[in-house]
């Protein structure tokens, strides 16, 4: 009686779409570093043209620039999501564009802080919670999200100075993963990439970060996240909200990305593999998203891992304010933000709900995604 | 056609069970069994020269009354074949609960229902409610539960949460039974008009104060008591047995929830809340509410899509807020 999962066109099995056995003996591996025999399972997936072709070795792989990618061939350029057809309840459908929205003739303090076009936009998002009481199922308060929006806002505008492009390759409806790199020992790239899609969405769509667990269990950390739409990072979750339709944001390198020291920025760290099986199981696109600036945004100098072990934290840093400054050394410096979407990759359509059963199959194209963003972030950094 | 017998009748949500399997025409009669007198609302069911629904006073928790009941030539003659258990869950509820048998009460007669079940032999169908705070919870506010979802075994789960699994697993452990069909249905937060608020481990009991952790406001998914009456009705008419979870749409965070029902949750450091129970009984205070555990600092809901697919089961009720008859803000329900 278990729920079955999202019913799509079945595909057939990878080793019989590749016409090679797949013995698993590689399972895991990761294209970046190569191994010294061919495969043929991978290079029957690189003739399919998702991958770049392999290297030759570990440590020429390391200092060697990464290979071009061959292009995905995109499914849409209008910004209208054609190709998907979402299994979930029309409710994003029906949500009002911004021109529809009638605002309030009653102001309140909040209201005098922002133009038209961004109460139309809190407006679209309040109505994006059903029932009767203002909390969706999974806490997201539309009177919270009000209240802190100016203040993010001001940070989006005039802090942190985002320029974002690409937003076409965003789907105006249905679900979508959007990957990105993490950086910044605090999660303002989460919160910028957040009210970019806000504003730059008609009608307005909310994009759900999914966060690490450990999060949820910080005081006040977890309510505030939970109140302006985030979602703790269980499959259960990432399903059921792909299922609705919703647009979510993954940072699948975790903390390793935050916890990048000064020498590793702008290297994305390996991806894990959970947003590729969620991916082809609910048949969602995903968008590979360059965040440019955030490695920036808190320089570590060195992390005393030791200690962290000790106190049970993910990271303890050292940064030029930090210890220096007591807890104000953790904020973020005023760099400037560059957010840049890539083209969408549907690999649902070439695999099915059958390919996330296939672990060597789901760890070759996280390590594409992985390799697209990384992309995406050495083209636009310059 | 059936005839039903239904546990806790004279309870809020027995009473709305009962009210709900009357009007079901497939439900021949029904014999309802509380601990106190009938309630007020049955006048209408137990009047006439031949009526449906018969009450009888009988403590179900205590070995000899239950099993008098379910071996009485009353009961052969009513020919029951379904049993409704609905575990204690109104004002008495909020009282100590007493220990029958070494055992905390609701674990006691939820055995004892089944023992009889199971013994009568005619006894062909057994529904029963359970509570959703089984589950075990992780940390954060969105936890979407299903009913594959592991439950609290944690040893020091507060002992109010404890006997809801106690119950949960006795009652799995005869989902696969031939002779008996049993379904259990796990209900969340239940909610009624006028602000009262039932299975919830944090706010059962009469309104007054409560606590809550600090820093922490878990989201309580709700259900109305109207679409609890559905869901049972639906597992009494369905032909399925198995676990599963019923939920209304609304969810609100715990804070929330408690002024809307006339209580206040006041919050209070994490480390200083068993202490705070302690202190509580010390002084002689009543203490119904669960002590401390994950429920006070993770939220969750549920995931009702397979009681959408087995029993059909969907909630029809909103639950928002209104303003009652002395100008207070209370919490409704109303079909849509």
């Amino acid at each position: 009686m278990t729920e079955s999962t999202t019913a799509g066109t079945p595909a057939p099995p990878v080793e019989e779409l590749l016409g090679v056995e797949n013995t698993g003996a590689t399972l895991g591996r990761d294209p970046f570093t190569e191994l010294a025999d061919p495969d043929p399972f991978v290079e029957r997936l690189d003739r399919l043209q998702i991958v770049a072709p392999r290297g030759r070795a570990r440590r020429a792989r390391r200092e060697q620039p990464l290979r071009e990618l061959p292009p995905v061939e995109p499914v849409h350029r209008t910004g209208k999501h054609e190709t998907f057809t979402p299994n979930a309840r029309s409710r994003w459908a029906a949500t009002p564009t911004l021109a529809e929205i009638d605002l309030d003739e009653s102001k309140g303090l909040v209201d005098y802080l922002l133009s038209d076009h961004e109460r139309r936009v809190l407006a679209g998002l309040a109505q994006l919670v059903e029932g009767e009481v203002p909390y969706d199922r999974y806490g997201f308060s539309p009177e919270t999200a009000k209240r802190s929006f100016p203040i993010f806002l001001a940070l989006y505008r005039y802090y942190f100075r985002v320029v974002s492009e690409g937003h076409a390759n965003v789907p105006m409806e249905g679900p979508a993963i959007l990957v990105a790199n993490h950086g910044g020992l605090l999660p303002f790239d989460a919160a910028m990439g957040v009210i970019d899609i806000a504003v730059h969405s008609d009608p307005p769509r909310l994009v759900r970060a999914i966060v690490d667990r450990w999060a949820g269990a910080l005081p006040w950390v977890n309510i505030f996240y939970a109140r302006v739409g985030q979602v703790i990072g269980t499959r259960k979750n990432f399903a059921d909200l792909l299922n609705d339709g919703q647009l979510v944001l993954v940072f699948p390198e975790g903390m390793d990305g935050a916890r990048k020291t000064i020498t590793q920025r702008y290297r994305v760290q390996n991806f894990r593999v959970g947003f590729i099986e969620q991916s082809l199981r609910e048949r969602a696109p995903i968008v590979p998203v360059a965040f440019v600036g955030s490695d920036d945004q808190t320089p570590i100098l060195y992390n005393i891992k030791p200690l962290a072990k000790r106190l049970g934290l993910p990271i303890v840093p050292i940064t030029p304010t930090f210890p220096l400054l007591g807890p104000l050394g953790l904020l973020p410096y005023p760099v400037s933000y560059k957010i840049v979407y890539g083209e969408p990759l549907n690999f649902h359509e070439r695999f099915g709900p059958e390919g996330a059963d296939d672990p060597r199959l789901v760890r070759y194209l996280a390590n594409q995604v992985r390799r697209s963003v990384q992309q995406l972030l050495d083209k636009n950094r310059s | 056609m059936t005839n039903v017998l239904v546990s806790h009748a004279d309870e809020p949500i027995g009473r709305r069970v009962v009210k709900a399997l009357f009007h079901d025409k497939e439900v021949a009669s029904i014999l309802a069994v509380g601990d106190g007198p009938p309630p007020r609302s049955f006048d209408r069911y137990l009047g006439g020269s031949e009526p449906r629904v018969h009450y009888s006073r009988v403590d179900l928790a205590k070995h000899r009354p239950a099993s008098d009941l379910f071996h009485s030539a009353s009961f052969r003659s009513a020919e029951i074949d379904t049993v409704v258990h609905i575990p204690r869950h109104g004002a008495a509820a909020s009282e100590s609960a007493p220990i029958v048998s070494g055992l905390p009460e609701r674990t006691a007669e939820t055995r004892l229902i089944l023992q009889n079940c199971l013994e009568t032999g005619s006894i062909r169908n057994l529904v029963a409610l359970g509570s959703a705070f089984v589950y075990r919870l992780v940390p954060g506010n969105a936890n979407r539960l299903d009913e594959d979802c592991e439950l609290d075994l944690d040893p020091d789960v507060a002992p109010d949460i404890r006997s809801w699994i106690d119950c949960d697993m006795i009652f799995h452990g005869e989902v696969h039974n031939d002779r008996m069909r049993v379904v259990l249905l796990r209900v969340p937060t239940v909610v009624a008009s006028g602000g009262y608020v039932y299975f919830n481990p944090s706010l059962v009991g009469r309104p007054g104060p409560r606590v809550r952790a600090l820093g922490y406001d878990p989201i309580c998914a709700l259900v109305s008591d109207k679409d609890v009456a559905r869901a049972v009705v639906n597992a009494v008419q369905s032909e399925t047995s198995g676990i599963f979870n019923i939920a209304g749409t609304e969810a609100v965070p715990l804070s929330v929830l408690a002024r809307w029902t006339r209580r206040t949750a006041l919050p209070i450091p994490g480390p200083l809340l068993g202490w705070y129970t302690a202190g509580a009984r010390l002084v002689g205070a009543e203490t119904h509410q669960a002590a401390d555990g994950p429920h006070l600092r993770y939220g969750f809901t549920l995931d009702t899509s397979r009681a959408e697919r087995y029993l059909a089961f969907r909630p029809s009720d909103r639950i928002g807020l209104a303003r009652a008859g002395d100008g207070a803000m209370r919490l409704e329900t109303a079909s849509v």
